[in-house]
């Protein structure tokens, strides 16, 4: 009944005959193959707006720039200022999982982000991003340093808080999705058998509200939040006791 | 013994269902309280009040919609064949942890609905986006029912194969770890959304400052639940072969659910003192919300060191 059959991926081993059989080694190609239709997805999408923006401003072209605004706004809050990199990626990491929880409305399709290895990888994506720049904006001292504060014991806490970071933020994604698609399959398989049940469902408008609750509405509001708490743990290590220093060196 | 397993097995069917109903009852009672309140103090926006309060009550209704869920996947999907004595105590896990958190989530998840409908009675022009707000404030408060009905399908699955005391006793400590580890994060989530949409009523002109601090607060206060997810999957993933074993899962269970408590109510606390400090002069939002999320994530230390003992209570215990 549900749950186990929806983890059992179909995986692929091509180092078995090396003999390395573990499970790490595996690959759930089904999840790899959906990500990359995402990303096809994304520039299909591309092209046209590539084409639209050229052209002379119509309701598309306001529809993209205030989109686009949006995000300049939220990075400008949350980091202070403007800095095109910074926003470049979290609006990016915002697209990439929006596209990902939502392509399951593409019929035959479902979404990468209820395996929990693609969340872990945008999770630790986001984790390495902050890492890199932090180490740029405080120097390698500096940022070593942080990990011995407020006394030398607390290293391993430290260290573990920062990975409990990544773990939550990946978990939360994947817990809300892959709930929302558990449910989903629950409803379909219950009402499948009778065609009566099918026209109940499709009359009343649960299916609808199902699918737009935890399909839609849940995809958006995680992929939000996603990318909310990558800004806010960027800005909290970019910022150091002498603000004048962060500046210069971001 | 038969009749032994049987209760079991009908406990946890009537349990799931009616501590969820019970608290979801109480919950739409209060909605509906606030509702005639507001109405009172602001006759002219009796129609926005009216559907603040049904949408606000459909959303908490959702916690004891999944557990009815549960209860009939129990009910209808368990083969007589598969009932034994072992079976029905891993049940008692679903139970467990299915009727905390929808006890908790159905009782909290009311508090943004209760605020909202007075603050549209303050501000009746806003109205619409005070529904949005209360509605997104409202469908974060459901993650904890949503992890823990992940864990009860888990559970499910894994009970048929129960075939020793251990194991059963494993799957009650991965049910009990979610159930008890859902409640702190949920009040504090419920306090925080109950200021929030409070903050909206006093400063509209906040609206768009309360609306991603209220994304990335409720994100951080979810955080200890996450921390109990994640030991109640470990916990399913991970062996039982002596009783041993078991006994550490159960305690690690207690020490994930009992550590995330004090975490998950003072996060709410910090959360929504933070915003009804940013509704009253939203100028200072950006120095507020750092301060706030600095301070909550030194509050949420504590949870992180109840995981680090209770995944080391899993995996070390030979």
């Amino acid at each position: 009944m549900g749950g186990l059959e929806l983890l059992k991926e179909p995986r692929w081993n091509p180092l078995s005959r090396f003999g390395l059989t573990h499970s790490f080694f595996n690959i759930d190609y089904m999840t790899v193959i959906q990500t990359w239709i995402v990303l096809l997805v994304i520039i299909l999408l591309l092209i046209p707006i590539y084409f639209i923006l050229k052209r002379k401003p119509g309701l598309v072209h306001f529809m993209i720039t205030s989109f686009v605004n949006y995000f300049v706004r939220l990075s400008n809050q949350s980091l202070g200022r403007f800095i095109f990199k910074h926003f470049a990626f979290v609006t990016s990491l915002f697209i990439v999982i929006l596209m990902c929880n939502l392509i399951s409305i593409i019929p035959g399709l479902e979404e990468p982000t209820k395996n929990i290895n693609t969340t872990l990888a945008f999770g630790l994506a986001s984790f390495f991003y902050i890492q890199y720049y932090s180490i740029k904006a405080h120097g390698l001292w500096e940022y070593t340093k942080e990990y011995f504060r407020p006394i030398p014991i607390m290293l391993p806490l430290n260290i573990v808080g920062k990975i409990a970071n990544v773990l939550s933020i990946s978990f939360r994604l994947f817990g809300n999705i892959f709930g929302g698609v558990i449910i989903g399959s629950i409803w379909f398989q219950a009402i499948g058998g009778s065609v009566i049940f099918e026209t109940v469902g499709i009359l009343t408008g649960i299916n609808i509200t199902l699918l737009g609750f935890f399909g839609l509405f849940e995809g958006l509001l995680q992929a939000f939040v996603f990318m909310m708490l990558t800004v806010t743990y960027l800005s909290i290590e970019l910022q150091s006791e002498k603000p004048q220093e962060a500046g210069e060196a971001t | 013994m038969m009749e032994i397993v049987e209760i079991l097995h009908f406990i946890t069917i009537s349990m799931v269902t009616a501590a969820s109903s019970v608290a979801v009852g109480i919950g739409e009672g209060f909605v509906g309280l606030s509702a005639i309140r507001a109405i009172n103090i602001q006759p002219e926006a009796k129609d926005e009040i009216q559907k603040t309060a049904v949408l606000g009550m459909a959303l908490v209704e959702t916690a004891a919609i999944l557990c009815v869920t549960i209860s009939f996947i129990i009910l209808f999907g368990t083969q007589d064949a598969d009932k034994n004595l072992y079976f029905a105590l891993s049940e008692l896990g679903i139970a467990i942890g299915l009727s905390l958190s929808g006890f908790a989530i159905g009782l909290v998840s009311a508090m943004p609905a209760r605020s909202a409908c007075l603050a549209i009675a303050r501000q009746p022009f806003f109205g619409n986006k005070i529904i949005r707000f209360m509605l997104i404030a409202q469908a974060m408060i459901q993650t904890p029912v949503i992890f823990s009905f992940i864990i009860a399908i888990f559970i499910k699955s894994y009970a048929v194969s129960a075939t020793t005391i251990a194991e059963s006793l494993k799957l009650i400590a991965s049910g009990l770890a979610i159930g008890l580890g859902s409640i702190g994060p949920a009040i504090g989530l419920g306090i925080f959304g109950k200021t929030a949409c409070n903050s909206i009523g006093i400063n509209r002109k906040s609206y768009g400052k309360i609306f991603t601090f209220t994304l990335i607060s409720e994100g951080i206060i979810e955080t200890p639940i996450i921390f109990a997810f994640l030991v109640s999957f470990l916990i399913i993933l991970y062996q039982a072969s002596t009783l041993l074993i078991a006994i550490a899962m159960l305690s690690a269970a207690f020490c994930v659910g009992l550590g995330t408590f004090g975490p998950g109510i003072g996060l709410g606390k910090i959360a929504a003192a933070a915003c009804h400090q940013i509704a009253k002069d939203p100028e200072k939002y950006s120095m507020l919300s750092k301060v706030s999320i600095l301070a909550q994530s030194i509050a949420s230390t504590a949870a992180i060191y109840a995981l680090i003992v209770a995944m080391l209570l899993i995996t070390f215990t030979k």
